[in-house]
């Protein structure tokens, strides 16, 4: 009872979560029928807010977690830069954060997030060598940016300078990741598109879009530049202010030429630009490009020759969780990890952090085609069972060696952030 | 030449009838006042004249010409509203000098005319104020000024005086009336008082229900009124019965029974005002039929309730119309 | 001695909500505009360095020509519109009942939220969009036009469609109590329909005006959201430029922003208040 107690004490609050929480704690730990609590049933009726951005924010993964675990998972969903501003400002309005590794590397020095103890997660060592050594195989290259392995590991639980090499203290656990590239109306582009110079093509003048988020846009603007033989970055997720200064006069001169319809900054307008026609060339994000397929339009995720820009998200612990809920966000990580989640990430188009499990809970058809690049043998369902692609279909970019093999650079923060968004800016207003 | 003559005009509101096929003429160079009470057609009637209504029949004509269809500005006329509607942007000077900026008179020629009008009113200091910062009584020369400045053949003045304090009135008046009689035009004014009237009219025209019941000299309609309507509506006069006929009698050829042969109206004192230079006194016969006299002030007090019999001369009495 | 108590007593809430909700995080603002800051830290100092950035960026400038020239395109065509709205409303309707129901009818588009709205303009003005159809259709042009989305044109439509009906009701407001004589008495003295216009409706409108103005540009020089998504993010505006920084949890940049924003917009009102007097509409 008196962690009941505790639990209510420390929920009630003003706010309408705290309520909720409350109301569920008491009935759910029989407060009312007046059965003995036991910890194991605690667990389970611990509710943990966690805060992420749209693409994994996900209902149905809050649903089967509370049926294989008994924890309700909270959801508030925003967009990347708010759930920055969250995390390092309003550390105790969530006890999860669902967050981009480029994001912990601002938000970890903060002081906000609690390490994770490497041990307490049970299949730790069959994460995907890309978070732990940077290496999708012991010989492949570390890509440019904020590759996931450098702000991975803290040396300790109080510690908030990352580790080059692997602790057993990690700022995230990951779940999941994906490269990035750029997304093509093929019935309005006639020829084939290999190149990420192929965007500021004058023939899709006034037809192609960027992405609107600095850190993010600069990059597709740089793996441009780089494509058209104009600079070599000595790495694109940390330019120096002269090559700042170049990417954006080039984005500008781009600008004023007309190239651009528009730039977005939300999932949802980039699904419409793509969807109404506005714009056929775009940076673009996979599920996006699902999103735009669903709607019966042509949409592709091209492969492009120069290699794919890779983002990965991981879950993070709030430093003020403790007791009973650290024991359930535990709880939540490993079941994240366990399998289910995977398989619903993967077969979205995403990839999950340990593949084996993932494994476990998807076909041999749905794996082939979604991770090793093979022609569907069956259609291939949606989770909500509708026809995503009809078999005999290949995954657009291959099999995931393929994919993650060929990433150029990672989402990132760059040191010269600051001088870099003013810069960003001044294209805009331009 | 008449200044104003009305044909038959007619005015409805939907299926209200406001006035009702009146016929008028307005004698050039005269001060004729519209009387009556409240929705009688008076106000419909000036705004006829003046355009701001159009007529649904009949004929309006402003020295011989035909104007039933004419904007106001094109009539001739000039009108002065109720509560003055000066432009509370403007200053005295500018809401004088409006009418002739509207005409398109040169600027230094029309501040020129515009001072000379707000002498003519007595308010040539005041000038550069704004109608806020004037009083009642100076606002309405300014509206009076500005509706003049236009030298209009018809002025017309839709109850000017009655936002003013009873003092001021009594001034106004009088001024209305020199200016009337120095302009040499006709002024056409609307007043539910009698008194008014009386003291400025060379033509009274008395409505009910948007009908004339009398177009007279103010003299004529006081000795002579039309209908008991008249009579009673004019004030100072009993109306009372005599047999089938109506007959009026002023209140101040009344008198208390002194013996002398005459007509009498018997019955209690209900009411005794002292008015100073009179008395008045309300006589309510056993039937209800009331009476009051003017009596001179030197008569002897007289207690309510008392039993008390007023005379007259029959001479005096007057017939009405039915 | 007990009225003024009393008197501080009924002013103490609103005084108290005012200082609460409006002059601390004011002064908070003040405050945080400088102090330093990195990524994700605001590092609390006396630093000039956020100011020095807002006035010495050449995009500060320019993003506040296009700010200004949003808010003074804005104005002229609200102005436009919303007087003869209101005019229409005030002096050629008669009869409550009739005038109620064209003012609710004239806040239709407040009916659904803002970005729906916005969202629905891109079906419509759009490439493929209804009017483009409509108008390839007809035979009027080839071309489908692209300056109808993702333009300038397109973030001042937008903002029409808004902030007109800020314009309408003070308007409407001062219209209603204008004294009808004084149209009588102008038309009275000569004046035809733009005469009276002119010299009476408008001098007497101007409070209104004023107020609408104010509304207006306030709203206009601080939008962010309308300014991004009809333009397609091409345009900036100083609000968007401020919104850019809060989401890069660059505070004290986004704070001094704000404060010279802040009194840019209170001179421009200030500015509108030396020319109309509107305390006679309060």
């Amino acid at each position: 009872m008196t962690d009941m107690t505790r639990n209510a004490g420390k929920k009630a609050g003003p706010t309408r979560r705290g309520a909720l929480a409350l109301a569920g704690a008491a009935i759910g730990s029989g407060a009312i029928t007046g059965f003995p609590t036991i910890w194991a049933q605690n667990i389970r009726n611990i509710t943990l807010r966690q805060a992420g951005t749209g693409v994994s924010g996900l209902n149905a993964i809050a649903e089967q977690c509370k049926k294989d675990t008994g924890i309700t998972l909270q959801l508030t969903v925003m967009d990347t830069d708010a759930l920055a501003q969250r995390a390092a400002t309003q550390a105790r309005s969530f006890d999860i954060a669902d967050i981009e590794y480029m994001t912990i590397k601002k938000v970890y020095p903060v002081g906000n997030m609690q390490a994770i103890d490497r041990k307490r997660i049970t299949n730790a060592d069959k994460i995907v060598p890309i978070f732990t050594t940077g290496r999708l195989t012991p010989t492949s290259n570390i890509a440019q940016g904020t590759a996931p392995h450098t702000v991975g590991f803290v040396a300790n639980k109080t510690a908030t300078a990352f580790q080059p090499q692997q602790t057993d203290w990690m700022t995230l656990i990951p779940t999941i990741y994906n490269a990035d590239t750029l997304g093509i109306r093929p019935d309005l582009i006639s020829r084939p598109i290999r190149n990420w110079k192929d965007l500021v093509d004058p023939a899709f003048k006034g037809k192609a879009s960027i992405l609107n988020i600095p850190g993010i846009g600069i990059m597709d603007a740089a793996m441009v530049m780089e494509s058209l033989g104009q600079l070599r970055y000595a790495d694109k997720g940390n330019m120096t202010r002269a090559e700042i200064d170049r990417t954006t006069a080039f984005l500008m001169e781009q600008k004023r030429a007309g190239q651009f319809r528009a730039f977005w900054k939300t999932f949802d307008e980039s699904v419409n630009l793509m969807a109404s026609g506005e714009v056929i060339i775009q940076s673009m994000w996979s599920p996006a490009v699902a999103a735009v397929r669903s709607r019966g339009i042509a949409c592709t995720y091209q492969p492009l020759e120069e290699g794919y820009r890779a983002w990965g998200g991981g879950l993070g612990i709030a430093k003020h969780v403790s007791g009973l809920e650290l024991d359930a966000a535990y709880e939540y990580l490993n079941w994240y990890l366990s399998g289910w989640t995977g398989a619903y990430l993967n077969r979205q188009g995403y990839y999950s952090a340990v593949l084996d499990t993932a494994k476990n809970f998807m076909s041999p058809a749905e794996w082939d085609f979604w991770m090793e690049g093979k022609p569907a043998a069956v259609d291939i369902l949606a989770p909500d069972g509708k026809l995503m692609e009809k078999a005999g279909t290949v995954r657009d970019g291959g099999s995931f060696t393929e994919r993650m093999g060929a990433v150029a650079c990672w989402n990132s923060v760059m040191s010269e952030d600051r001088y870099m968004v003013q810069k960003w800016n001044e294209f805009i207003a331009s | 030449m008449r200044d104003v003559e009305l044909v038959a005009v007619t005015k409805r509101y939907g299926s209200a009838l406001a006035v009702d096929g009146i016929d008028l003429a307005i004698p050039e160079g005269s001060y004729t006042c519209l009387l009556g009470p409240s929705g009688c057609g008076k106000t419909s009637t000036l705004r006829m004249i003046a355009g701001h209504e159009m007529v649904s029949e009949g004929e309006i004509l402003l020295a011989g010409r035909n104007v039933t269809t004419l904007p106001p500005a094109q009539r001739g006329t000039a009108m002065m509203f109720q509560s003055y509607a000066l432009f509370p942007h403007l200053s005295a000077r500018d809401n004088v000098a409006f009418g002739l900026r509207m005409r398109g008179v040169a600027k230094a020629e029309r501040l020129r005319r515009a001072d000379e009008f707000l002498d003519l009113v007595h308010l040539g200091p005041l000038a550069d104020r704004l109608p806020a910062q004037l009083s009642g009584g100076q606002q309405q020369r300014v509206a009076l000024a500005r509706a003049l400045i236009t030298e209009p053949r018809v002025l017309l003045l839709d109850e000017p005086l009655s936002a003013l304090d009873p003092f001021l009135r009594a001034k106004m008046r009088e001024e209305l009336k020199r200016l009337q009689r120095e302009l040499g035009i006709s002024f056409i004014h609307v007043t539910h008082s009698q008194e008014e009237a009386m003291a400025l009219a060379d033509l009274a025209v008395v409505m009910d229900h948007g009908r004339i019941v009398q177009a007279a000299p103010p003299r004529q309609i006081f000795e002579r009124p039309a209908s008991a309507f008249v009579a009673r509506f004019i004030g100072g006069h009993n109306v009372l019965a005599r047999g089938a006929q109506a007959i009026s009698i002023r209140t101040d050829r009344c008198r208390l029974d002194d013996g002398a042969e005459g007509p009498r109206h018997h019955g209690h004192v209900r009411a005794v005002e002292y008015l100073g230079a009179a008395m008045r006194i309300v006589v309510v016969a056993e039937d209800g039929t009331e009476a009051e006299a003017m009596l001179p002030d030197s008569t002897p007090p007289i207690a309510l309730g008392e039993a008390a019999t007023l005379t007259w001369n029959a001479a005096d009495e007057h017939a009405l119309a039915a | 001695m007990r009225g003024a108590v009393t008197s501080w007593l009924l002013a103490a809430p609103l005084a108290l909500v005012l200082a609460v909700f409006l002059v601390v995080p004011l002064f908070v603002l003040v405050v945080v505009s400088f102090y330093d800051y990195d990524s994700v830290r605001l590092i609390p100092d006396f630093v000039f360095t956020n100011y020095i950035e807002v006035f010495g960026s050449m995009v500060t400038w320019r993003t506040y020509a296009k700010t200004f020239s949003f808010a003074a395109t804005v104005w002229v065509i609200t102005l436009l519109i919303g007087f003869w709205i209101a005019y229409y409303l005030a002096f050629v309707i008669e009869g409550t009942g009739k005038r109620t129901l064209l003012f609710l009818i004239c806040t239709i588009p407040f009916w659904t939220s803002n970005l729906i709205r916005m969202i629905a303009w891109v079906p419509f003005l759009g490439r493929n969009g209804l009017l483009n159809r409509a108008l390839v259709g007809s035979g009027a042009i080839d071309q489908p036009l692209e300056f109808l989305l993702f333009s300038d044109f397109a973030v001042i439509l937008a903002f029409v469609h808004l902030y007109t009906l800020f314009m309408v009701v003070p308007i409407f407001n001062t219209m209603m109590r204008i004294d009808r004589r004084l149209i009588e008495a102008a038309v009275d003295a000569g004046a035809g329909f733009w005469r009276v216009l002119w010299h009476v409706i408008l001098p007497l409108c101007k409070p209104g005006i004023a107020i609408g103005s104010i509304f207006v540009i306030v709203l206009v020089m601080g939008d962010f959201a309308t300014v991004r998504l009809m333009s397609g993010g091409q345009s900036a505006s100083v609000g968007l430029m401020i919104s850019n920084q809060i989401s890069l949890l660059q505070y004290p940049a986004a704070a001094a922003n704000a404060v010279v924003l802040l009194a840019v917009v209170l001179m421009m009102v200030a500015a509108i208040l030396r020319v109309v007097d509107i305390r006679k509409e309060l």
